[in-house]
């Protein structure tokens, strides 16, 4: 019995496992974890789509710029919500555990346990670079806040009226702040 | 084996900090409270806006003072838990929808998973059904008999400041989009709900500045910016010129025009913030094709009305200015632009509040003899509904190949799809102008999902808030972006316009965000155009 095999066998109970893991960080998890339908549940069907096309990457130990499109459908999400950062990476990490559990439960395959060292460093490798998507999301939405305020939105508040500008109250602020 | 265990991982991940962690809570929702910090909360009304309200005619807005929600003392006044029993009294009598809403609710949870505050944050406090427990238990504790008597056991709780923080959380966490009352099988309307706890709300003095700053420059100068007359004149006439530059035509434009057959009203943010300028731009130009007899008002310059996110008293005062500006200049009807809660203010409290617009007439229009009768009372066209009769009777020529560069795809706005219907119209119009593709099934027409900063929520410092709520929408266009090549999200709301372009820039970037109007103008064909090639239509840099 051969570790490929392993995988294969168990791949649908190790990715349920960990799709209800990750969903499990949010309060009221049920509905993220039992509705299917990704557009009545963004949440629950992205990751979902995510922890599944991630798992095999993991599996054969692919190339780490190949995990992007996955960890991104999954830390663009979490970065927006609130988690700390190590929240919001944590669930990609569990899948080592879950896989460990599920292979010592199976008579069969507990041997398998002790293989799994590359298998875990390409999760290992997996949490890094979604430490960096992270960042890289918080990055996108201060860029969006700032092209917001850019972009004349923000004069619903705050605008430079010119007759406001010329009020007394101003008037006194730019006289001071010019050393008039 | 130094590897930490699936449990130990769980530990060490539920109890950080956070409110969405912690998988299933261990205390009752009563128990749990909220946590304001930076970014989870909007900015309180500034004292100045607060105290400028409070002095108008037929507002009340009192307690204007320095606050933050972050601080354990609100400065609330001094007897504040009986002003808001008693307000909550006078609405249970003046509003018998609020009543019904209070008492028929059994909870049965269809509401629950169609918010999308709640898809996007998994905090069972945006579940509808609980956010209007929010306000429930506090009406059963004082205005029922078994809550009276039975207390908690009959989901009831006495008012409090914690109790009072959380309405606040709350009620700026729902944008009052009404997608949960379409599955209600009781009809609650929990827009209304929400409506009823910001109302109680500002009785006390607790309000956000993103509502109450242009409600009071609505109130002042005619629209959310704070415009004045000769700015908002200026404003249009640069896009008059823009208009000429980009093909040849100028239009016709005049302000406060007496004997007018037709005052145009729309949002200020459309002669203002892009892309709603060229939103404006496509005005200008249908108009001028077809000859319309209309003028612009710089008193009744805003379409918007944030009263509807305040109190009734804001929303009937806002509203009426557009009515006067059209008895004053002795125009026929109203035509009003691509805006969200204009409509559902005109459509669902219009008539109640100021109407029947007996001075005006029923709206007809003058290129098709069409007559709107569904605008009998309200005297007011939406202009994707004039536009569709156009197109209908042949009125204008479109070339739709002036829109190759367009993938489009259609965002019903909540308040035009949910509040009066415009379904068709919009899509009608789509198929003339612009190749485009329809969104999933569940996410459009009257299941349409919010753009998640509606009502006064579009502002900056809760950006993320924003954008979790937005998750179901960007979801979906994601999905036609992917599988159709989508570049172009429209919609007839000047909210969406500015609030989809953030939720773009975050989700989908690539996909832009546009009026429907642009599109209309971008593919109308003008006698007397010199038009040259222009590869994005209006917003072609010349």
């Amino acid at each position: 019995m051969d570790l490929a095999e392993g995988f294969r066998n168990h791949r649908e109970k190790i990715v349920n496992k960990w799709v209800e893991y990750a969903l499990s960080t949010y309060i009221s998890s049920g509905f993220f974890i039992k509705e299917r339908d990704q557009f009545a549940n963004p949440v629950g069907g992205n990751i979902r789509e995510a922890l599944n096309r991630l798992f095999p990457l993991l599996v054969r130990g692919a190339d780490s710029k190949e995990f992007l499109a996955p960890l991104e459908q999954i830390m663009s999400i979490r970065s927006v919500q609130e988690f700390s950062p190590s929240q919001a990476v944590a669930p990609l990490n569990a899948v080592k555990h879950i896989t460990r559990e599920v292979f010592a439960a199976d008579k069969e395959r507990k041997n398998l346990v002790h293989e799994l060292y590359d298998f875990e460093f390409a999760v290992d490798l997996a949490v890094l670079a979604a430490f960096d998507i992270y960042m890289q999301f918080r990055e996108r939405l201060c860029q969006v806040r700032i092209a917001e305020i850019k972009s004349g939105s923000h004069i619903l508040t705050d605008s430079r009226c010119p007759s406001k500008l010329l009020s007394a109250d101003n008037n006194r602020v730019l006289t001071k702040a010019n050393g008039i | 084996m130094a590897v930490p265990k699936l449990q130990q991982l769980s530990k060490s991940v539920v109890q950080g900090p956070s409110l969405a962690t912690g998988a299933i809570p261990t205390r009752d929702w009563m128990d749990i409270p909220v946590v304001f910090k930076s970014g989870n909360y909007a900015y309180p009304a500034k004292k100045e806006k607060v105290e400028y309200l409070n002095k108008q005619s037929g507002l009340h807005f009192p307690n204007a003072r320095e606050w933050s929600p972050e601080d354990e003392d609100w400065k609330l006044p001094e007897g504040w838990q009986e002003i808001i029993l008693k307000g909550l009294k006078e609405r249970l009598e003046k509003f018998r929808s609020l009543k019904i809403f209070m008492d028929c609710c059994v909870r049965c949870g269809a509401c629950a998973d169609k918010c999308h505050f709640f898809l996007g944050t998994g905090d069972p406090k945006n579940m509808p059904v609980l956010r209007a427990e929010l306000l429930r238990s506090v009406y059963r504790n004082d205005f029922t008999l078994a809550g009276k008597i039975l207390g908690k056991m009959a989901g009831a709780r006495e008012m409090t400041v914690a109790v009072l923080k959380e309405w606040f959380m709350y009620s700026y966490q729902c944008t009052e989009c009404r997608r949960c009352s379409v599955f209600c099988p009781y009809g609650i309307d929990t827009a209304e709900i929400t409506m009823m706890l910001r109302e109680l709300l500002h009785l006390v003095g607790v309000g956000i500045n993103w509502i109450l700053e242009p409600a009071s420059n609505s109130n002042r100068t005619g629209n959310h910016m704070g415009l004045q007359p000769h700015t908002f004149k200026d404003n249009v006439e640069f896009l008059v010129d823009d208009v000429e530059n980009l093909t040849g035509v100028k239009p016709n434009i005049s302000f406060n025009r007496k004997g007018a057959e037709i005052l145009f009203i729309t949002p200020s943010a459309d002669v203002f913030a892009e892309p709603g300028l060229y939103t404006a731009m496509g005005y200008l130009i249908l108009f001028e094709a077809i000859g319309l007899d209309y003028t612009w008002s710089t008193y009744a310059s805003e379409g918007g009305n944030f009263g509807l996110f305040t109190n009734n008293e804001t929303m009937k005062k806002l509203n009426a200015k557009m009515y006067a500006e059209a008895k004053r200049l002795g125009v026929k009807y109203i035509i009003g632009g691509e805006c969200g809660h204009m409509w559902r203010v005109v459509h669902q409290y219009m008539d109640t509040m100021n109407g029947p617009a007996d001075f005006l007439e029923i709206p007809k229009s003058p290129i098709t003899g069409t007559v709107f009768d569904n605008a009998a009372s309200t005297k007011m066209v939406h202009i994707s509904e004039f536009t569709a009769d156009l197109i209908k009777n042949g009125k204008i020529k479109l070339d739709k190949s002036r829109n190759s560069h367009v993938k489009a795809t259609f965002h019903d706005s909540c308040n035009t799809a949910r509040a009066m219907g415009l379904l068709e119209e919009p899509r009608y119009i789509l198929d003339h102008v612009v190749d485009w593709v329809e969104m999933p099934e569940n996410t459009i027409r009257e299941q349409t999902f919010c753009c998640g900063s509606g009502t006064g929520l579009n502002t900056d410092e809760i950006m993320e808030l924003r954008m979790r709520s937005g998750l179901p929408r960007a979801n979906a266009v994601k999905y036609v972006h992917e599988k159709h090549g989508v570049n172009m999200l429209s919609t007839v709301c000047a909210i969406d316009r500015a609030t989809l372009t953030s939720l773009m820039n975050y989700w989908n970037p690539g996909v832009g965000v546009c009026g429907l109007s642009e599109l209309v103008a971008n593919a109308i064909v003008q006698e007397g155009e010199t038009r040259g090639e222009l590869d994005e239509g209006l917003r072609t840099m010349l």
